[in-house]
């Protein structure tokens, strides 16, 4: 393995991650980027296209990801889970549990022919389980590394994968193996999930068949999508009537969110511009208490979208249930009249919000909202409470792909002056950074 | 061997667009005509029209053109290449070539379908209107059969 | 060296484990590129990209002398790097490598037609050979950079730029306008979300500036001229005096008597043409306001002293320019809500001002009336709708969001119940926009301190008038109130507040200097929305905070740090490493057209130079590489292919469709 003294430590390889390990790296510093999943690319490679550009995500995405992938300075740990973090001088131990891909990564060529022999069809995560894999894959046409993964879960271990490898890649006796990484700083870059909508019985507790959650529909418009088109998850069908529903599960008390979640009403109206296009039959209504398009042009994002004939009703849905033909219907408080209506769509997509990233691995403060906490917003916004240690992208609060470059780049500048200030590296080296 | 006797596709991908469609299609594993022939471009803002020219005389039955259009790092790339295209129809008319055989499409680095659409289209095309030397040798030989016309 | 010799090329075709020689005979295409001319060796390997399979290419350099390498594999995104690492890694240039993409691109679609895909295999390689013997050495763009950044603007984002940039070790030179540090953030209290002092925060920023031994700051300067580029910038500043010492200062501010409107309070009260905004200002010596001073002498001690501006102008070098120039609150024109007709009409900025200079007192008091009821209208210059609003002076409206004042005004909110708890708030809005992490705490607070929020629709906008003769307020402010259904409501008040939002501050020309944009919405323009956010379009000038659209400070100093880090990692090593494919002009074809120069949209990447040929005058294109992005734009104009892009050549285009165009038996039989 690589030389094990890095100057840096990336904890996630979303956005934020891969930014950060980039800027850090051009530097000259040397970077650990640690990814839990078997490629980086986090969040943003899943989605279709971004607001407020419409850009193909992929498209701008794949080159940050191959830019980590080549960089010199910058060394990938993929499918690694992290153990413990100690303090160490000024800088840490890291120890990191490698989990074992049953798969040899030096040989492996990413030839897939291992996927296509596999007998096991298995949900695909990537495509928020609405398509289909194999127990051994590729993770994504645009994974990096370009290697394949054995989940040992759904492994019949009947060898037939094993045979056909034209590499001898595979290797069933792969053990987990755990290794430690001394680091100068730490950049925690964990991300997001959704917020959990279970509790929310009011709609449907996630158990409705034609409610679907935002990233299934990122997934769905997605040209790489799992059926090249948008449908009703419970029956096939093609929607002609789509509701968004805001705020679900963010600015709601009942479930212990109240923070805004930030980027909700941007990717609803992305969404409904993108379906407008897709399906320019449908009907699509957007039910919101406040449209907060506050970052640089979004504000005409949203313009654009009303004059393309979105609706955009202010009201709080109450509940939703479903009929007999699994149509969502909405129970809405509709502001604007103070009636109660009832509206039943073909689809509704809850806008859910951001919480963090399910297990923190490194023991931090946290604030009241559950993200890092920050302690001196408005004079360090990326220094967490723990010395040395720094927070960057969804991880320290919602934000979308824009802020979290912008924080991820900060993140960089503040862990870079830490390493000049306090590194452990000998002088000579620290002075060959900038020979 | 058989492909000589096929019309030749030139596909002109670029690194941030279609040339990157083209390696997404085929780690997707799909089909499609293997008479085409991709070459990587920064950007076909660099070429003029009469390179188009020389590309067909030197064989090649169809061209695209797989940009990256409006999404391409450089900004002339988008109204920069249509207007060569242009002016590579102009010349292409005035040798009776049918200015069909050169395409310019916007391709992506995940535009699968888009990126085999364009090259079928092109290749049931190609089929129909066959080969580019023998429209050269018609256009030639009206020329001549008119000029003995005239003269 | 090897590469200027005849072309002798190795041509090695990747089996890929089967994945490639599964559908292409690689064996036969090797064997028929063998024949081709200057192909010197041929070799076919189970994975090229093996240790061994890179080992072969190194050896064959070292052995066999090829100086032209040409690998078929997998897509060059995957292994481009890894082969050209061996090529020189053998001694040769890595840019007289060439990859062909035979797997993605050829046996993965093809598979089920053999031939065909051999075939096409052969076509592909081939024309990477006629490609190779093209190749030239390149090297990349070296170019020197001062370790030395500017930033302009000493608000709290060119303060946080220019600390972070000298955390890096670089130098660092701040220039700011006015004569004292701060920017618009000093003009604050509390601040949100973190309820601190603003001028303490700032007070310890400007601390950690000033101490820091790699930075250097002039106040009262500006920017007058800008040349060159990434790495060597040539920057004209101007300073202007102080007018005043510490020694004189006190005895001629006391013997000042001419006022100005004071803009520190945003008109509210009036200062001396001597001044210090603020107690505990940086730097804490007086200075004169040139724009204001009449000129006339003060008597100090019954001696005339009369002040004179005597600006000293100065050259800096430097290898970065960041820009902070922040914003201005926007000023509405007179007449819009009632401003500057109705003395009860403020904007929020000017509130703040007033709430700080009536620190005590049990009523909120305006216009020498107590306040009960007070109104705070939102989006004011912001988010206009067109046919609605007054255009700016550009004919545009502002169709932006301010981001900031939303929460802004709650935290005025906030702040006003707490002090005056009697006082009626009502709110006008078209959305709450508190989405910061800890913003919607300040709406959720104000709906239980019972602020009244009523919401109008942006085509709608509220009225605001004076109020009938014997009123009990005297203003009314009219809003269609979209939750009460609609309801057309009259809310008599004593007091306005106009929530302004953000306008970029007049640059005087220093965009155009810098040859940077500005967007639609007249804040600078970053060279990409999602990407890039902090960089420009110009390597080597970055933005950071306000100047570059409404950002609070939390966000201000995030995009100042970022850009500190692109800062870093552009002049860290003293040199600007850039790739080298950009245009290059054979001054043997060039004869000065120009055609070049025009189809070029990048600023100073092609000029037409005068140069003495024979002792005649010619004019020939000459790149400045710095500036050139390889577009190539240039290329397609020039009648005489002069110019190039390097790595990339047109020659090269050609002699690869020739050989993709070639009689298959042509190419088998130079084989045999
Ligand atoms: C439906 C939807 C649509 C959106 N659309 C847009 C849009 O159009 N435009 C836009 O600007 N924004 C959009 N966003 C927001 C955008 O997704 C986020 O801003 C962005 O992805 C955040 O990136 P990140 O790097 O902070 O987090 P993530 O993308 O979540 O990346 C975090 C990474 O860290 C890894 N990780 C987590 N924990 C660990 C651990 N313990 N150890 C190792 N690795 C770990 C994860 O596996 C992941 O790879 C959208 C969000 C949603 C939900
Ligand atoms: C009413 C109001 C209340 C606010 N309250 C809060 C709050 O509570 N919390 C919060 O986080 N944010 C708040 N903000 C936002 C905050 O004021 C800004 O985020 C911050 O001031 C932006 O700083 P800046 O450095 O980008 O710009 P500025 O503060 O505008 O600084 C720019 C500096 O550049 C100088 N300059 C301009 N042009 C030149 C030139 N050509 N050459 C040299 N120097 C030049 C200027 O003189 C100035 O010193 C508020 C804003 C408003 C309007
Ligand atoms: S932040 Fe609020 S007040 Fe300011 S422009 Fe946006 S919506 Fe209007």
């Amino acid at each position: 393995m690589d030389d094990l003294h890095m100057d840096a430590l990336v904890i996630g390889g979303g956005i934020a991650g891969m930014q950060s390990a980039l800027d850090l790296g051009d530097q000259g510093f040397q970077v650990a980027l640690v990814e839990r999943d078997p490629s980086i690319g986090g969040r943003m490679i899943t989605l279709s296209k971004v607001f407020p550009t419409l850009d193909c995500c992929s498209c701008i995405t794949t080159p940050k990801m191959s830019a980590v992938a080549h960089h010199p300075n910058i060394h990938l740990y993929t499918y690694c889970e992290i153990q413990s973090v100690q303090e160490h001088g000024a800088g840490f131990d890291v120890s990191i549990l490698q989990k074992p891909r049953y798969v040899d990564i030096s040989k492996c060529t990413g030839c897939r022919e291992c996927e296509y022999e596999c007998p096991i069809t298995v949900p695909s995560p990537f495509d928020r389980n609405l398509g289909a894999y194999r127990a051994i894959r590729v993770p994504f046409s645009t994974a990096v590394p370009q290697k394949a993964v054995l989940d040992p879960e759904y492994c019949l271990w009947c060898g037939k994968c094993e045979q056909k490898c034209p590499v001898e890649a595979i290797d069933f006796s792969q053990q987990p193996e755990t290794f430690t990484i001394e680091a100068d700083s730490i950049i925690m870059a964990t991300g997001f999930d959704l917020t959990p909508v279970s509790t929310k019985k009011e709609y449907g507790a996630g158990k409705l068949h034609n409610v679907i959650d935002p990233l299934m529909m990122e997934r769905f418009l997605a040209p790489t999508g799992p059926y090249g088109r948008v449908l009703r998850p419970g029956d096939g069908k093609e929607p002609g009537s789509i509701a968004y529903v805001q705020c679900a599960g963010s600015r709601d008390e009942t479930l212990g969110i109240t923070y805004c979640s930030r980027v909700c009403c941007m990717y609803a109206i992305k969404q409904a511009m993108l379906l407008n296009g897709a399906l320019p039959m449908a009907d699509i209504t957007i039910y919101y208490m406040d449209i907060r398009t506050f970052g640089k042009g979004y504000e005409q994002f949203y313009q654009n979208a009303k004059a393309m004939g979105v609706n955009f009703v202010r009201g709080k849905v109450a509940s939703i249930r479903e009929d007999a033909d699994q149509n969502p219907i909405l129970k809405v408080e509709m502001t604007d009249t103070g009636e109660i209506v009832e509206q039943t769509f073909d689809l509704v997509v809850l806008s859910q919000g951001i919480v963090p990233a399910s297990h923190p691995t490194v023991s931090l403060p946290l604030g009241s909202d559950g993200f890092i906490s920050v302690p001196a917003p408005d004079s360090a916004p990326c220094v967490t409470g723990r010395p040395g240690i720094f927070v960057t992208g969804t991880a320290a609060g919602p934000m979308d792909i824009v802020d979290s470059i912008v924080s991820a780049s900060a993140a960089a500048a503040e862990a870079s002056a830490y390493i000049r200030e306090n590194g452990s590296r000998l002088e000579v080296e620290k002075e060959a950074l900038y020979a | 061997m058989s492909q000589s006797q096929q019309p030749k596709i030139l596909i002109l991908g670029t690194l941030s667009g279609g040339y990157a469609g083209a390696d997404s299609t085929g780690q997707s594993h799909l089909d499609y005509p293997p008479n085409t022939y991709i070459l990587p471009v920064m950007s076909p803002v660099m070429f003029p029209p009469e390179f188009y020219l020389r590309a067909f005389e030197h064989g090649m039955d169809g061209i695209i053109v797989m940009y990256s259009g409006t999404d391409s790092p450089y900004k002339v790339e988008a109204d920069g290449t249509a207007k060569l295209i242009n002016r590579a129809y102009q010349l292409m008319k005035e040798r009776g070539m049918d200015i069909r055989r050169l395409r310019l499409a916007a391709i992506c680095t995940v535009c699968v379908k888009p990126f085999l659409k364009e090259v079928n289209q092109m290749n049931d095309l190609l089929e129909g209107i066959g080969f580019v030397k023998d429209e050269i040798a018609a256009h030639a030989s009206a020329i001549v059969t008119q000029e003995a016309a005239h003269g | 060296m090897p590469e200027n010799q005849q072309p002798r090329i190795g041509v090695y075709i990747c089996h890929c484990g089967g994945n490639i020689s599964g559908a292409v005979q690689c064996e036969s295409v090797a064997k028929a590129l063998k024949g081709l001319p200057n192909v010197t060796i041929t070799r076919t390997d189970e994975s090229m990209c093996s240790d061994a399979g890179q080992s072969l290419i190194e050896k064959d350099i070292q052995e066999l002398g090829i100086n032209r390498v040409v690998v078929g594999a997998c897509a060059p995104m995957l292994h481009e790097q890894t082969f050209r690492g061996a090529v020189t890694r053998a001694g040769l240039n890595p840019f007289l490598y060439h990859h062909v993409g035979l797997r993605e691109q050829d046996s993965w679609v093809h598979g089920h037609d053999k031939t065909a895909a051999t075939d096409k295999a052969l076509r592909l390689m081939s024309a990477g050979v006629a490609k190779a013997r093209l190749l030239q050495p390149l090297d990349p763009i070296r170019l020197g950079a001062e370790k030395h950044a500017l930033v302009i603007g000493g608000g709290v984002a060119g303060l946080r730029a220019a600390l972070d940039i000298a955390r890096q070790g670089l130098r660092v030179t701040l220039i700011e306008k006015s004569p004292f540090l701060g920017g618009r953030m000093a003009q604050l209290e509390t601040v949100f979300p973190t309820e601190e002092e603003a001028r303490a925060l700032l007070h310890d920023l400007i601390q950690k500036v000033t101490a820091h031994p790699n930075v250097t700051i002039f106040m009262g300067a500006e920017v007058m001229g800008v040349s060159g580029y990434v790495g060597n910038f040539t920057i004209q500043v101007k300073q202007h005096s102080r007018g005043v010492s510490d020694d004189n200062a006190e005895a001629l501010m006391s013997a000042c008597t001419q006022e100005v409107p004071d803009p520190f309070n945003y008109g509210l009260t009036k200062r001396k043409v001597i001044y210090r905004p603020y107690e505990g200002c940086y730097s804490s010596t007086p200075a004169v306001d040139w724009d204001h001073y009449d000129g006339r002498p003060f008597d100090v001690n019954g001696w005339p002293i009369e002040l004179k501006d005597e600006p000293k102008s100065f050259e800096l070098n430097v290898g970065a320019v960041v820009v902070a120039t922040g914003f201005d609150p926007y000023t509405p024109p007179q007449g819009e809500y009632g401003f500057g007709e109705l003395p009860q009409v403020v904007t929020l900025p000017q509130l703040i001002r007033h709430l700080a200079l009536s620190k005590d007192g049990k009523s909120l008091q305006w216009n020498g009336r107590a306040v009960r009821d007070v109104a705070l209208i939102h989006c004011v210059g912001s988010r206009q709708v067109d046919g609605v609003h007054q255009p700016q002076e550009d004919g545009q409206v502002n169709n932006y969001c301010s981001r900031v004042c939303c929460t802004a005004s709650l935290h005025m909110t906030a702040d006003l119940h707490k002090r005056y708890p009697e006082l009626n708030i009502y709110d006008l809005h078209q959305d709450i926009r508190t989405y910061g992490r800890g913003h919607e705490e300040y709406y959720r607070h104000a709906l239980e301190d019972g602020v009244r929020f009523l919401r109008y629709n942006g085509e709608e906008v509220p009225e605001v008038s004076p109020a009938p003769q014997g009123d009990s307020h005297p203003v009314l402010v009219k809003v269609k109130d979209m939750l009460t259904y609609g309801e057309e409501i009259e809310i008599p008040v004593d007091l306005v507040v106009l929530a302004v939002g953000f306008m970029p501050r007049d640059l005087h020309g220093l965009d155009k200097m810098l040859k940077i944009s500005r967007g639609n919405d007249r804040f600078l323009l970053e060279v990409h929305p999602k990407l890039r956010p902090v960089e420009t379009a110009v390597k080597g000038v970055i933005l950071a905070g306000s100047a570059q659209g409404p950002m609070n400070i939390q966000e201000s100093l995030s995009a100042a740090s970022a850009a500190a880090a692109k800062v870093a990692s552009l002049l860290g090593r003293g040199k600007v490493e850039l790739p080298p494919f950009v245009a290059a002009v054979d001054v043997e074809k060039c004869n000065g057209t120009g055609a070049c120069v025009e189809a070029c949209v990048y600023e100073g990447a092609i000029a037409l130079q005068t140069f003495n040929e024979n002792g005649e005058e010619v004019k020939r294109a000459v790149i400045t590489p710095a500036n050139c992005v390889g577009c190539g734009a240039c290329v397609a104009v020039c009648p005489n292919n002069a110019v190039n892009v390097q790595g990339w050549t047109l020659a090269q285009y050609e002699a690869m469709v020739e050989a993709i165009g070639m009689d298959l038996p042509a190419m088998t039989e130079v084989t045999a």
